[in-house]
């Protein structure tokens, strides 16, 4: 679907916000968007929400070695997930996407194989986890050093221009990878080639103990855009109707051929930077209560309220529909087993050299014995 | 079968692999209007475009990590690092992404891609136009490194690293460009990655070299031949996976190895060859195996010739062998 009008003015002074607090509609167009759609965006939400519940009691049971919880970034990743078309456009997320992931159809199976770093994980079990990754949905598998990816977003975007493929690369980061040279260099070069690609930087504001004020002299993430030479848009990421509708409009945009931007959706990370981490040392409990306030669902709960979609028992069936999949898919994971270790020296290349051959049959000797 | 240098053979290996291919697509700094400041893609924007060759902004980075997202979605990007000292900015795009793509992905992703580069000393460039890195890339697990020696070699093996489906990292001697001409096949022709190249054969002592100080092991070679010895050369021309077999093989006929580079010696690719040959034919080496490479100091500017093996350090260290 092109865009028949420009709906969003970049570089706004305040985020801009379809839904206010008490979750009534405030823009100034209708939304036209179906009941089943609205109620969809609530439920992955609140899948995301469970998940991100169900991985703390994995970490807490000792059943994975790391998280990085996503919880008070359900609106824009579900926003992110609508906006872009499943397995057609490719995502290159960051480590705190599994809501995202998980909101634009990656298995919960594979979601579990990841995190418990088991046969069931796809990606046979080689990096930590909340690394995600998906061919069949063209998921970029998550690299941890921080902004790597930007520059092959670019890269797959010039494909995707070079080949016409009508496809858009959309690349999400944190607050944090805006500071890295790979970040400027892959913008700047999509920039200049005005490949279909959006940008979107999911800011919490915090890179795990250092403060946006730390990270950024910028009034906010969205304005750096102009030195690029493209729009940039800043957003309140707790609004998922607003990250839906601003993430469509960039990236239908980059579709028509318009060229890359830059979305900032200003969310809040609801726990520590990750299971290694221990946010109370930086952060304040007070400040942290105040964001719990914020909560995106109860925000769109209240949407839906105002606009008569809401049903307490269809809220609370669907409650236990995903707490129930969760579970089976996490039984279902736990099943899996451990990977051969000799899949260790597979992928390293196409084909074995002789090295790894040697290698691997030296382990194998090892593990025989 | 007409001559070429080294470059013009780096030309003639892109262009046929672009009119080969439409998914083949080179990228770097200069490569378009000015055909790279070395002239490796000289007519080529004008014959296949803009896009096809593309003029990027000064960012190794992006160059490199644009080539993995292309390569990821299925082009055949050759990219171009101006000079092999200017790799690095772009090194976390090397390492942490061409290189473990398809590792960290199980396999669902992989970077079919080649990054170019000038390398080495003898152009009085100074310590930031005349490294040689090629060891830090064979560190590191998911790429394979090819350093050439010849316009023949040059030809085969591009065209061979560009249908590789692993990222390939290409070495050019820069000091090799217009050395020499040689013959060179206008007919397809590719050489195998991983295959080292015997460029005489001998019985009393094998010089394992590559890249640029191949120039010098030949020399020291015509000497000894001069004094009546004969010392079997091998280039190994792709130094990750380096081939073992044929090192070995002609250690064993000879007793006494000798690896030159003139890339700095503490753990280098002239260490590995060495110590694999020790490791593995101990009972049967008459000598202890060396290693004649550059110093474990910056690339020094005033001593350019210096610094690199010269013949006659390659002859004291082969007499050491020989007189073990």
């Amino acid at each position: 679907m092109v865009q028949e009008k420009v709906r969003f003015q970049p570089f706004s002074s305040e985020p801009i916000r379809l839904v206010d607090e008490q979750g009534r509609w405030i823009a100034p167009f209708e939304h036209g968007l179906p009941p089943e759609q609205l109620r969809r965006f609530y439920r992955d939400m609140l899948a995301a929400r469970l998940l991100d519940e169900k991985l703390v009691i994995l970490i807490r049971t000792g059943k994975t070695s790391f998280i990085a919880p996503h919880a008070g970034h359900e609106a824009a990743q579900v926003g992110i997930a609508h906006a872009l078309r499943k397995g057609h456009d490719w995502l290159f997320p960051y480590y705190r996407d599994m809501g995202l992931v998980l909101a634009l159809g990656v298995p919960l199976v594979e979601i579990f194989g990841q995190t418990l770093g088991n046969a069931a994980d796809p990606a046979k079990a080689r990096q930590m986890p909340s690394h995600p990754g998906s061919k069949a949905l063209n998921v970029f598998t998550v690299c941890s050093a921080i902004a790597s990816h930007i520059p092959p977003a670019t890269g797959a975007a010039l494909s995707m221009k070079l080949r016409r493929t009508g496809q858009v690369a959309v690349c999400t980061f944190g607050d944090g990878a805006t500071s890295e040279g790979d970040w400027h260099a892959g913008l700047n070069f999509a920039a200049v080639q005005q490949a279909p690609a959006v940008f979107v930087c999911e800011n919490n504001r915090y890179a795990i103990s250092v403060n946006i004020s730390k990270q950024t002299a910028s009034e906010n993430i969205a304005i750096k855009a102009q030195a690029y030479g493209i729009p940039g848009y800043y957003v309140d990421g707790l609004d998922v109707l607003a990250s839906y509708f601003v993430m469509q409009e960039a990236i239908e945009r980059a579709r028509a051929g318009e060229g890359p931007s830059l979305v900032e959706l200003v969310v809040h990370r609801f726990g520590a930077h990750s299971s290694a981490d221990d946010d109370s040392r930086y952060r304040s409990r007070e400040e942290l209560a105040t964001e719990r306030q914020q909560d995106p669902l109860p925000r769109y709960q209240r949407f839906l309220e105002q606009q008569g979609l809401w049903d307490a028992q269809w809220a609370n069936e669907l409650r236990l529909e995903i707490s129930k999949a969760l579970e089976a898919a996490l039984q279902e994971a736990l099943q899996a087993g451990e990977p051969d270790p000799l899949e260790m020296f597979d992928d390293v290349y196409a084909a074995r050299p002789w090295h790894l051959e040697e290698q691997r049959r030296l382990l194998a000797e090892e593990l025989q014995s | 079968m007409p001559t070429m240098t080294l470059i013009q053979a780096i030309n003639a290996a892109l262009d046929e692999e672009m009119k080969r291919d439409e998914r083949v697509m080179l990228l770097g700094e200069d490569v378009g209007r000015r055909g790279g400041v070395f002239l490796a893609t000289e007519g080529l924007q004008q014959k296949y475009g803009p896009d096809r060759v593309m003029d990027t902004p000064l960012s190794e980075a992006a160059i490199i990590g644009a080539a993995v997202g292309l390569a990821a979605h299925g082009m055949r990007p050759v990219a171009e690092i101006q000079f092999a000292d200017y790799v690095f900015p772009g090194i976390d795009q090397l390492f942490s992404q061409a290189a473990k793509l398809r590792y960290r992905s199980g396999g669902q992703f992989s970077a079919p891609m080649v990054v170019r580069m000038p390398t080495g000393g003898g152009v009085k460039g100074g310590h930031h136009h005349s490294q040689s890195p090629e060891a830090h890339f064979a560190h590191t697990a998911g790429l394979k490194v090819i350093v050439v020696s010849t316009p023949y070699d040059a030809k085969g093996l591009l065209k061979a690293a560009i249908r590789d489906d692993d990222p390939v990292v290409f070495m050019e001697p820069k000091r090799l460009y217009r050395a020499v001409k040689e013959e060179v096949p206008t007919d397809e022709f590719l050489l195998p990655i991983g295959k080292a190249a015997v460029r005489r054969q001998g019985r009393d002592i094998t010089l394992v070299s590559y890249g640029g100080s191949m120039v010098e092991t030949l020399k020291a070679a015509e000497e000894m031949v001069a004094a009546g010895l004969e010392p079997e050369v091998i280039d190994l021309r792709t130094v990750m996976p380096w081939d073992k077999e044929t090192v070995l093989s002609s250690a064993a006929k000879t007793g006494r190895l000798l690896v030159i580079s003139e890339a700095p010696r503490t753990a280098s690719i002239a260490s590995e060859v060495a110590a694999t040959v020790s490791e593995e034919l101990f009972d049967q080496l008459l000598a202890p195996p060396l290693r004649v490479t550059g110093f474990d100091t910056p690339y020094p500017l005033a001593q350019d010739k210096l610094y690199m093996p010269t013949v006659t350090r390659i002859l004291n260290a082969a007499k050491r062998l020989l007189d073990y």
